[in-house]
């Protein structure tokens, strides 16, 4: 059986033709994944809170909207690097930044935020003044900052938020809801004597008050339509002033949603894919090595070598594998080489059983009887005529030892001893479940990684099922649940 | 004594395993420094409360530093940790074959014993529970329509069966629970999401045994999907490849009952690998325990089995646990191997 005709047998059936293309798939995107992405994107970006905070916080997908006949807000993020007019007036100059966007959900956004960065002033602390002028055409000053002075013993130019932004939460920082406050009551008049509660002043920001006197607080309708938000900067004429970003905080986002820390889900299970693809292609080429050389060695050297190679793998084929799994990892570290090693360590024997059985069939054939007669060194016999004939068989049971190890990690990550520096979908998986985001219903989080694995490890079988009616029907490994 | 070799010597294998897993457990503890570390964190610790209680009666600074070189001296060799973890390791697991769990440091027993014994006494019949039920519902389901579709082969229901085994290789338990809860506990609100009883439990031992079904209701249908597909499916290819044997013509032609043909020509061929798949599969729910327990809270082995390794370090019970598993383990395969023995008339000869 030539490895050509493996290859046609695959494209001959469905399950076959199916299994190759989802493979083609799973292999381009993580081509471009590993092209794309950093390579310490799982400890630099993914576990850097830092990175997300700019997300809205367990948001479903976009695409909910979709379905649903309420429609939330989409996540916006508005950038300004260039002020829309510039005033120098006694040496003093304004810049006003100016942006819109459209407010057309009942719902009032997750939050706002505003950053700033990178602020070179020479002689005055530059001043800020953010506002937002609504549909209405009413104007409100959420926020006044002035950037920090000078220091003791800091000389001019003074550079501030160069290294870390400086970043508002504008819908929970108390002098910004004081602000909102202040607006209302003097831009409503029935507003006076009303008392105002902070917690919803998301509604009032982007609502207009109703006054009803069977109320006892004051509530608001939505006030959908464009909104401008308007940053001032005065200061010195020669100050730098960096891009600045606004943030309206979505409650949906994205493809795939985001967790409850505001990752962007579509982006871990995206980096999962090579991932999995590492850990299963992995550890089943390293098994398949160890489980044919000593398959190999213990069935045509035979005498003692067979006798240990034979009781070893019986011991580690009769391991209660999960337990001794988790025992170990615990106690020699998660770490993706090693999680790999260990899985290649239980998974070895019944490749080595199986194959010294075809061993002991090939070594009185006449091909290896010529071989030796030619006076071939054992080794020469074991590498160039005994393993090709192997090779079809080890290749069908190579992709079938592949959704073990990706379905043996995941278990691994799910019981929270995944390699935490990079992320895997067993571990967004985990996440999902431990921080109880399904009792909330987040099903955004939970359903797709595992997808996902059921995915790609259905892939593996779909091939390995379309080649085993090439090999042998007989040999099927059930993958470790 | 024809029966009695074979199973001695599978037993006899099985005790070697046994013994190979023990030896490497207390490798990996001593060898990574792992044992010498929690032993010293624990010291320490207990350094730490007695120097608060000896600061407030020795005052002279020096004095104390002496009494507690003296303290750590004593604790060390309470612990042992005067002794490398070779010697001290298999001492501890020699304790713990002969069943003497020792106590554990922070996990409590529900009725707030320390013993690890009694722990482990409490948790066992919570995972018998899901174990033997499943098992059961398993055996029962996969035996019915296996030998229905082994005379039905190639019927729609046929391939559909042969697709769901296919597919429940590649899904994992733990995550098919996961959908269930959202589905079953959260969307529909028809089960509960997990745990063993509802708080407070019911007092009366029908509402109570009522409300332990229903919790139990979820993680048996999880257990019993993921093992059902697979084992219709040895039962269907088992029982279609003997139906074709020359006997089993023999016995139509002699114009037994097809009841009978089944029952006793077939099935009893077909027994010892049904039984084989059957009990594999059910060391294999065994570490699947850990992974559903933990999904549904339930308060098992499995359970606690990853309790012990989310915690805080405890060696004692790491050992004492994976003790027991393995024991359970080793246990369960020596049945399966006697039943083999008993089915299968060919081992003896």
């Amino acid at each position: 059986m030539g490895s050509n005709e493996i290859i046609s047998h695959l494209f001959r059936s469905g399950s076959g033709r199916l299994g190759i293309l989802i493979l083609f798939v799973m292999v381009s995107v993580s081509i471009f994944v590993l092209a794309t992405f950093p390579r310490n994107f799982g400890s630099q970006i993914w576990s850097d809170p830092s990175q997300w905070a700019d997300y809205p916080k367990a948001a479903p997908p976009q695409w909910v909207n979709l379905i649903s006949e309420e429609s939330r807000p989409k996540h916006i993020v508005l950038k300004m690097s260039q002020p829309g007019s510039e005033n120098i007036y006694g040496g003093s100059r304004t810049n006003q930044y100016s942006a819109e966007f459209v407010h057309s959900s009942n719902e009032p956004p997750s939050f706002l935020s505003i950053s700033f960065s990178e602020i070179q002033f020479h002689t005055r602390a530059p001043q800020i003044r953010i506002s937002l002028l609504r549909p209405d055409n009413k104007e409100i000053v959420l926020f006044r900052h002035i950037v920090r002075g000078p220091r003791a013993g800091e000389t001019s130019p003074f550079s501030r938020y160069s290294e870390s932004d400086y970043r508002t939460l504008l819908t929970s920082d108390k002098i910004v809801l004081n602000n909102v406050e202040t607006f209302f009551k003097t831009s409503f008049k029935d507003f006076r004597g009303k008392a105002f509660n902070p917690d919803i002043a998301r509604h009032a920001i982007f609502g207009t008050p109703i006054f009803e006197d069977s109320l006892n607080q004051t509530e608001f309708t939505p006030l959908t339509g464009r909104y401008e938000i308007n940053i001032q900067v005065i200061s010195d004429p020669r100050d730098d002033i960096g891009p600045m970003q606004f943030v309206y905080g979505g409650s949906v986002y994205g493809f795939m949603g985001t967790d409850a820390q505001g990752r962007d889900l579509l982006k871990g299970l995206l980096f999962g894919l090579p991932i999995a693809l590492l850990i299963g292609v992995g550890a089943a080429l390293l098994t398949a090595l160890i489980g044919t050389t000593l398959g190999i060695a213990s069935g045509y050297i035979g005498g003692w070598v067979d006798i240990c190679i034979q009781r070893g793998a019986d011991i580690v084929a009769n391991i209660p594998v999960l337990p001794l799994l988790i025992f170990l990892i615990f106690i020699i570290g998660s770490k993706l080489y090693l999680i790999i090693l260990v899985l290649v360590a239980f998974s070895w024997p019944s490749l080595a059983i199986l194959i010294r059985s075809m061993v002991l069939q090939t070594r009185s054939s006449q091909l290896v009887e010529m071989a030796i007669t030619l006076g071939a060194s054992p080794t020469r016999i074991m590498t160039r005529y005994i393993f090709p004939q192997t090779a079809p068989f080890v290749f069908a049971q190579l992709v079938f030892l592949i959704p073990s190890a990706i379905l043996a990690e995941a278990a691994l990550s799910f019981l929270g001893l995944g390699d935490a520096s990079i992320p895997t979908w067993g571990q967004i998986l985990e996440q999902g479940f431990r921080s109880g985001g399904i009792y909330v219903g987040y099903w955004w989080w939970v359903l797709p990684p595992g997808l996902l694995i059921v995915t790609t490890a259905m892939t593996f079988i779909l091939l390995a099922l379309s080649m085993e009616q090439v090999t042998n029907p007989r040999l099927r490994k059930r993958p470790l649940q | 004594m024809s029966i009695l070799q074979p199973l001695l010597v599978r037993t006899l294998s099985l005790v070697v395993v046994f013994f190979v897993i023990l030896f490497l457990l207390v490798i990996t503890l001593g060898a990574t420094g792992f044992s010498d570390r929690t032993l010293r964190s624990i010291v320490n610790e207990d350094l730490r409360g007695i120097r608060t209680g000896l600061a407030q009666t020795i005052r002279d600074p020096d004095q104390l530093e002496s009494v507690m070189r003296e303290r750590r001296q004593d604790l060390e060799s309470f612990y042992d940790l005067d002794k490398a973890w070779y010697v001290r390791l298999p001492g501890s697991l020699i304790r713990v074959i002969t069943l003497d769990l020792g106590e554990a440091r922070n996990m409590r027993a529900f009725e707030g014993s320390k013993k690890i014994s009694r722990i482990v006494l409490e948790r066992l019949p919570n995972t018998m529970i899901l174990l033997t039920t499943s098992f059961l519902v398993t055996t029962v389901i996969g035996l019915a329509v296996g030998t229905y579709l082994s005379t039905h082969p190639g019927s729609r229901l046929d391939r559909i069966i042969s697709y769901f085994a296919a597919i429940s290789f590649a899904i994992p338990a733990w995550w098919l629970g996961i959908i269930l809860i959202l589905l079953f506990a959260i969307q529909f609100r028809i089960f509960p999401s997990g745990g063993m009883y509802s708080s407070p439990p019911p007092v009366d031992s029908l509402p109570r045994f009522w409300d332990l079904v229903l919790h139990a209701t979820l993680p048996i249908i999880t257990l019993v999907l993921v093992s059902l597909g697979p084992y219709i499916y040895v039962v269907r290819t088992m029982t279609i490849n003997i139906a074709q044997e020359d006997f089993v013509r023999t016995a139509r032609a002699k114009g037994l009952r097809e009841r009978h043909v089944l029952t006793a020509h077939i099935l009893r061929v077909a027994s010892p690998p049904i039984v084989t798949g059957l009990i594999l599969g059910l060391t294999g729910t065994l570490g699947g325990s850990i992974l559903i327990e933990t999904v549904f809270d339930w308060q098992g082995m499995g359970r606690l089995y990853f309790e012990t390794f989310a915690g805080t370090p405890d060696e004692g019970m790491i050992v004492a646990l994976t003790f027991v598993f393995t024991l359970m383990y080793i246990v369960a395969r020596i049945i399966l191997e006697i039943m083999y023995v008993l089915l299968d008339p060919r081992v003896r000869y």
